[in-house]
């Protein structure tokens, strides 16, 4: 086999772990528009909180896995707290206002966040061994697996709550029509609140497996949010496992072409695949075709 | 309550006058309030408004989130300092910068036509983080990131300082003010807006929706490359790392915060984002603002106390959210630390306090304290003309056949509407009426088969293809242009722009006395009335009313059956679907009945009175007494 | 209402107030990014500033013609933003009765920014930037009597020592490695020229950019491997520093790391662990107790914020001397008038013990042909640092001397 392949294997296979950690943010996204039809924009915040609570947490000299569960509950909690404080109003006025109170909390919590943790960015310890694994010439470290495991594990979890729990089936009849579901008896209310928090939660989540690879620090997810965004909405913002399809395919093809056309254009050919793949399938490469009625 | 003052102009003039005002007050400024800072502020207000206005004009008029607007910014400023380096002089820079913004801007809107929402949040954000990259990678050009610095040019022979180049800022906010003004007033304005709250309508009454985004698109990216450009003079420096994603997030913060769909409101908005941060590092009036905000926003909550009711969430949250920043500001020791905390809790409690922008609050203020002159109206003319000459059927169909995924919506159906013919189409719920209504209209394509209207083949699946060969709807779901007034939504269907003429349309459905209330103010029967108004402005070869009755009082539908009598007795050929039998029976000469995609019966509306097909269709078989009685509309 | 006069007589009253006492302070103001990505290096830098004016203030003031007078400092936050920089820069010489302005960490901000001071004649301080841009642009626009002072190793000097360094290596290929700012792009240029003007006994076998945020560089380092670098010579900021060091670890690319100083950021040396180990830095100040002369300002800073390590040393002990030089420079000029104050700096009479050395005379009348003269560090007090489990210690123990403040520049 020689070099130059490998070192392109090298690239696709860690620009795909990547785009894993890319896909778990989106599928933050993806939960919150079934419910509601709204996104937090600032989901990357939420993920950057996440990570400063489990590293609180696993510095008070708690194990590892209660620290990320920690997480995930304060992830839970702040989640509510957005749909509540930034969403709710906007979104019975009929206005986009939560566009930007969604961004708005976003700047606050970085702004607290420096406060609280301060402006550096820190390790997060993990229990994972040090160094890199090898296949077939291939290096892969212990936290980029685990962002991999994470993502799969996370998101199968809460796919299968949504089918399976009565919870889950009701936040699947808001997101089909809310009128309807009220009319069932559902509180469609809570049922809103209920994804947001879930989407809180696999932020935070995301922030504790991603911290290991990227560090914690108050702009650690600034780049994050736009690349998951870009991911959710490229993927249909209704199909989940689309996401990590398109989440592997982004991370790879931004690796890629950074090491094929210097790596001041990585991005390039990632965006210009996103504007023609939305200028063909305006609803997504996986989402449904959206007829219009009237 | 109290009335308001009445005031003895209209309000586009006293509008004017108190800009003027405004305007002068700004350029005496520099006298009063001296300094190279207030200066850099006032200049940069002025830039930013001009940026702004553009920016308005796709995310307030146009309703879509754009992401672009700081990168198409950045182009006009590489593109003026690019020509300044080249040796150009200060208005041919400008117009470089313009050109820059302005081609890739329209070229963007041609991929992002297509998609709304999210989806074009994201084609524009994708746009400007391309942008920026090459602006940074192409270092042989742009310098990268190094950076480009430029000395202002002078503007014919006149060395332009800090002052007379604040001048020409506020020369260009006010020119780009006032063709904004003009032009989103004018009939491509009003387009752009009807399309925001329906692309349907406005494709299906052959407004269209293309040009008019693309226009919107390239009038906010010519504003973006002239403010660039006066950018680039501004400071001399450029750096592509300036204009990314918080440049963006502030700019749309100006747009919400100042209220959108206006140029008050862009202006406003301008000023906050240029000024207040800046302002804020001012210990002293920072202080002052915080105090002032934390007092303002108890002031509702005080309200609800004294008349002791529990307040609202837009009460509460700005109230919070000012305690919180003032807790920040006056009992944490190091208050600097917190500065964009307490920044971004101040925008908080604005976007929810005031919704629509504080030139949205100021306006609400205004209309209760002062009345202004009304617009003139002309007098009606017209009535409901005959429709445009056309030889042969009104409507030709051909085994039409639609599915959507198993469903066979509309399957096989062949049939034709004779010139000055009106003929009904019933059948049960999700028999397809709707569906062929759709396929005729152009907003389906069909899967097979063939549509002829009166005598031409439209292009398959498109509306405006369909509206040019002569049809004209109106929609089962309401699709009102709420931005627009009545006779604004009449204005921008006719072929020519006359307003006496669109007067005759309201006239003719009764709604003269309606003519300059906003739509989203109209109440539904009146909003039925407006569509089919609309669509006889376009003046059609064939009219299809979708429900027209449903949902309206009973006075209307007599006020609906007359005038659908009058528009067939000028001969317009009519679709007419209604579930109201006894306007089918009064107003048809034929009616077709569909059950399952299916056409099962045609003929006159006593044949189809005792069609055993189609009692068994609404009524399941053998129960053919109720049936009569259950067309009786309740 | 009552509630709304009232704080607003109290306000007026404090700026009344204010207004009174501003005839008997000096007042200072301190620009940086105090918020964001490179915050660490502006919060530093203030805050060594802070402590020195602390300090100065404890034992009264400074004595100005005679009469003893305090500082009080005006902090900007420029959130390493150009245009909130300009407008800062505005702002700070509009006030009118500004002494000097310290700071700047982001090049960017000092090339748009700093021409208002100039228009002004107001007495700049710029540290920690190290770009050369932001000194070299007054030499092509040929400037007179600049009151711009740079109190940092400036890039010129930093990349001489990378190469000298790779050089003594007895390293032959090298890869350039650098971030797409401002900062990385000039340092890069700045490398390339020293490669050139050192004979060209190094040969660049590729140039890697990557951008603020990036974690993932293997891409890179898989390019300088395959072209053979022996030695990666670096470019950027901390976390992205660290990224580079994690990276190589992956990949198993065990080749020494050169470059600038803020490989001794301490988000560098956390966040890249041992994989971080023997990178190699020019310093002008290691936080080292042991060594006598920075002891004390260590364990100041270390008691002032409650910190055991300084976020950024060197920004940290650059502000602290810089506020030292600019206060003698105000009590030597008897004024607080930019153009004395300015005047007093072209020339210093008086020896400053600072943190990093005794600073004799470190600037210059301003000559646009030859920028040292407004440049205070020289390639003489400046060493090598080398991350050691997570510690910067002396590449070269010899140098010692040098921080101990034996060596004065000539």
């Amino acid at each position: 086999m020689n070099t130059e392949f490998l070192a392109l294997a090298q690239m696709a296979v860690g620009g795909g772990l990547m785009g894993m950690a890319y896909a778990l943010v989106a599928y933050g996204f993806q939960l919150t528009h079934a419910a509601g039809k709204a996104v937090n924009f600032g989901q990357g915040e939420l993920v950057m909180l996440g990570a400063f609570a489990g590293l609180s947490l696993s510095t008070a000299a708690l194990p590892y896995w209660v620290s990320v569960s920690g997480a995930m509950a304060v992830g839970a909690a702040l989640g509510w707290f957005v749909e509540r404080t930034a969403v709710r109003l906007a979104l019975q006025q009929r206005n986009e206002g939560w566009i930007l109170l969604t961004i708005i909390v976003g700047l606050f919590a970085v702004s607290a966040a420096e406060n609280i943790w301060g402006r550096e960015d820190k390790p997060f310890p993990t229990p994972w061994p040090e160094g890199a694994l090898e296949f077939f010439g291939i290096s892969v470290t212990w936290p980029e697996l685990a962002i991999a495991a994470g993502a799969l594990g996370i998101m199968t979890l809460v796919e299968l709550a949504k089918r399976y729990t009565m919870a889950g089936i009701a936040v699947q009849a808001v997101s089909a029509d809310q009128d309807a579901a009220e009319l069932c008896g559902i509180r469609s209310r809570s049922a809103i609140s209920l994804s947001w928090a879930i989407s809180g939660m696999s932020a935070a989540f995301a922030g504790t497996i991603i911290a290991p690879v990227t560090t914690v620090g108050p702009t650690m997810a600034a780049s994050l949010t736009l690349k998951a965004f870009s991911v959710a909405v490229v993927a249909g913002l209704d199909s989940s496992f689309g996401l990590l399809l398109a989440g592997i395919a982004l991370g790879a093809t931004e690796n890629i072409s950074g090491f094929l056309l210097g790596s001041g254009w990585r991005e390039a050919p990632g965006l210009i695949l996103l504007i023609l793949a939305l200028a063909l399938r305006p609803q997504g490469l996986f989402g449904k075709k959206i007829i219009r009625k009237v | 309550m109290f009335a308001g003052v009445s005031l003895g102009m209209r309000e586009r003039t006293a509008e004017r006058i108190v800009r003027i005002t405004v305007f002068v007050g700004l350029a005496a400024l520099p006298a009063l309030w001296q300094g190279q800072y207030a200066l850099g502020l006032l200049t940069l207000m002025a830039v930013y408004g001009v940026l702004l206005i553009g920016l308005d004009t796709t995310v307030g008029y146009l309703g879509q989130v754009n992401l672009a607007q700081a990168a198409l910014f950045a182009l006009g400023a590489y593109g003026t300092a690019l020509t300044v380096q080249a040796g150009a002089t200060l208005p041919l820079a400008l117009l470089a910068g313009i050109a820059a913004a302005l081609v890739p801007g329209a070229a963007l809107a041609l991929p992002a036509l297509r998609l709304e929402g999210p989806q074009f949040a994201l084609s524009t954000l994708s746009f400007a983080t391309l942008t920026i990259i090459v602006l940074n990678e192409l270092e042989s050009v742009t310098n990268g990131a190094l950076g480009l610095s430029i000395v202002r040019p002078p503007l014919f022979m006149l060395r332009l300082n800090a002052t007379s180049f604040y001048w020409l800022c506020l020369v260009a906010l006010f020119v780009a003010w006032e063709s904004s003004q003009i032009l989103l007033k004018s009939r491509f304005g009003l387009a752009i807006e009807a399309l925001r709250d329906s692309p349907t309508a406005t494709d299906a009454l052959g407004i269209g929706t293309l040009r008019h985004k693309v226009l919107a698109f390239a009038w906010g990216s010519a504003l973006a490359g002239l403010a660039g450009g006066l950018h680039a003079m501004n400071f001399g420096y450029l750096q592509p790392a300036a204009f990314g994603y918080d440049l963006m997030v502030m700019l749309l913060l100006g747009v919400v915060f100042g209220g959108r769909r206006s140029q008050w409101g862009a202006f406003l908005g301008a000023a906050i984002v240029a000024m207040l941060p800046n302002l804020l590092s001012n210990h002293l009036l920072f202080s002052v603002l915080v105090s002032l905000g934390c007092i303002l926003s108890f002031i509702p909550l005080i309200r609800a106390a004294i008349s002791r009711r529990v307040p609202f969430f837009r009460e509460t949250a700005p109230a919070a959210a000012m305690a919180i920043a003032a807790i920040l500001a006056f009992f944490v020791p190091n208050m600097e630390e917190w500065r964009k905390g307490i920044f971004a809790l101040f925008l908080f409690a604005v976007v929810v306090g005031f919704p629509n922008g504080i030139a949205g609050a100021m306006a609400t203020r205004l209309y209760q304290l002062i009345r202004f002159a009304p617009l003139p109206l002309p007098p009606a003319t017209g009535g409901v003309p005959s429709s445009r000459r056309s030889s042969g059927v009104a409507l030709r169909l051909s085994d039409l056949c639609k599915s959507f995924g198993g469903v066979k919506a509309v399957e096989g159906v062949t049939l034709e509407i004779r010139q000055g013919e009106t003929l009904g189409l019933i059948g049960p719920n999700g028999s397809g009426k709707t569906t062929l209504v759709n396929l005729i209209s152009g907003l389906y394509a069909p899967d097979s088969g063939s549509v002829e209207i009166a005598g031409t083949q439209p292009a398959r699946g498109s509306l405006m293809s369909a509206c040019s060969a002569g049809s004209a709807r109106t929609f089962q779901n309401l699709q009102p242009f709420y931005g627009l007034t009545a006779l604004e939504s009449i204005m921008i269907c006719q072929q020519k722009r006359e307003k006496s003429e669109a007067m005759g349309w309201l006239a003719a459905v009764g709604l003269e006395e309606k003519a300059r209330i906003r739509c989203s103010e109209m109440s539904y029967g009146d909003l039925r009335f407006l569509e089919i108004a609309r669509a006889l402005a376009t003046r059609p070869r064939l009219l299809m009313l979708d429900e027209p009755a449903a949902g309206m009082s009973k006075p209307d539908i007599f006020r609906l059956v007359d005038l659908i009598a009058s528009i067939k007795q000028a001969k317009v050929p009519i679709l007419l679907i209604e579930h109201h039998q006894d306007v089918v029976a009064e107003l048809c000469d034929r009616v077709a009945v569909m059950d399952g995609g299916r056409l099962i019966a045609l003929g006159t509306p006593h044949e189809i009175r005792r069609d055993p097909k189609v009692i068994e269709a609404y009524l399941g078989s053998d129960n053919t007494e109720t049936f009569e009685q259950e067309a009786i509309p309740c | 209402m009552k509630a709304f006069r009232f704080i607003l007589a109290l306000l007026l009253s404090t700026s009344f107030s204010s207004g009174a006492m501003a005839a008997d302070v000096v007042k200072i103001a301190v620009t940086g990014p105090f918020s964001g990505g490179s915050a660490p290096m502006g919060v530093s830098m203030r805050d060594g500033v802070k402590l020195a004016v602390t300090q100065i203030n404890q034992k009264g003031g400074i004595n100005v013609g005679g009469k003893t007078m305090k500082i009080e400092l005006i902090e900007r936050d420029d959130e390493g933003k150009n245009d909130r920089g300009a407008l800062i820069a505005q702002e700070i010489s509009s006030m009118g009765d500004i002494a000097a302005v310290i700071g700047t960490v982001n090049t960017g901000i000092a090339v748009m920014g700093d021409k208002y001071y100039v228009e002004k004649g107001i007495v700049k301080i710029i540290t920690p930037a190290a770009g050369s841009a932001s000194m070299t642009q007054w030499c092509i626009a040929g400037a007179t009597d600049l009151p711009i002072f740079r109190f940092a190793a400036h890039d010129g000097i930093q990349a001489q020592m990378v190469v000298e360094q790779a050089t003594k290596m007895g390293c032959k290929n090298v890869a350039i490695l650098h971030d797409a700012t401002n900062y990385g792009v000039s340092g890069r240029d700045d490398l390339v020229k020293q490669i050139q003007k050192q004979g060209g006994r190094l040969k660049v076998v590729a140039i890697e950019k990557f951008a603020i945020g990036d974690k993932d560089m293997t891409g890179q380092l898989i390019k300088a491997r395959a072209a053979g670098a022996q030695a990666l010579l670096i470019w950027g900021i901390g976390p992205e520093l660290a990224a580079v060091a994690s990276g190589k670890q992956k990949l198993g690319f065990r080749v020494p790391m050169i470059g600038g100083w803020t490989l001794s950021m301490s988000n560098f040396i956390d966040t890249a662990g041992p994989s971080g180990n023997g990178a190699l830095m020019p310093q002008t100040f290691i936080e080292d107790e042991s060594i006598a002369r920075a002891r004390s300002f260590i364990q100041a800073y270390h008691k002032a914020y409650g910190v055991t390590r300084i976020p950024s040393p060197v920004s940290a002990a650059q502000g602290y001397d810089a506020a030292l030089l600019l206060a003698e420079a105000i009590r030597e000029a008897g004024s607080t008038r930019p153009s004395n104050v300015k005047a007093s700096l072209d020339n210093l009479k008086v020896t400053v013990k600072g943190t990093i050395t005794d600073w004799k005379k470190p600037w210059s009348k301003w000559d646009p042909s030859n920028v040292e003269t407004h440049e205070a560090f020289r390639r003489t007090n400046t060493v090598m640092g080398k991350v050691q489990n997570g510690r910067v210690v002396l590449a070269n123990p010899a140098d010692r001397i040098v921080l101990e403040g034996k060596m004065l520049k000539n």
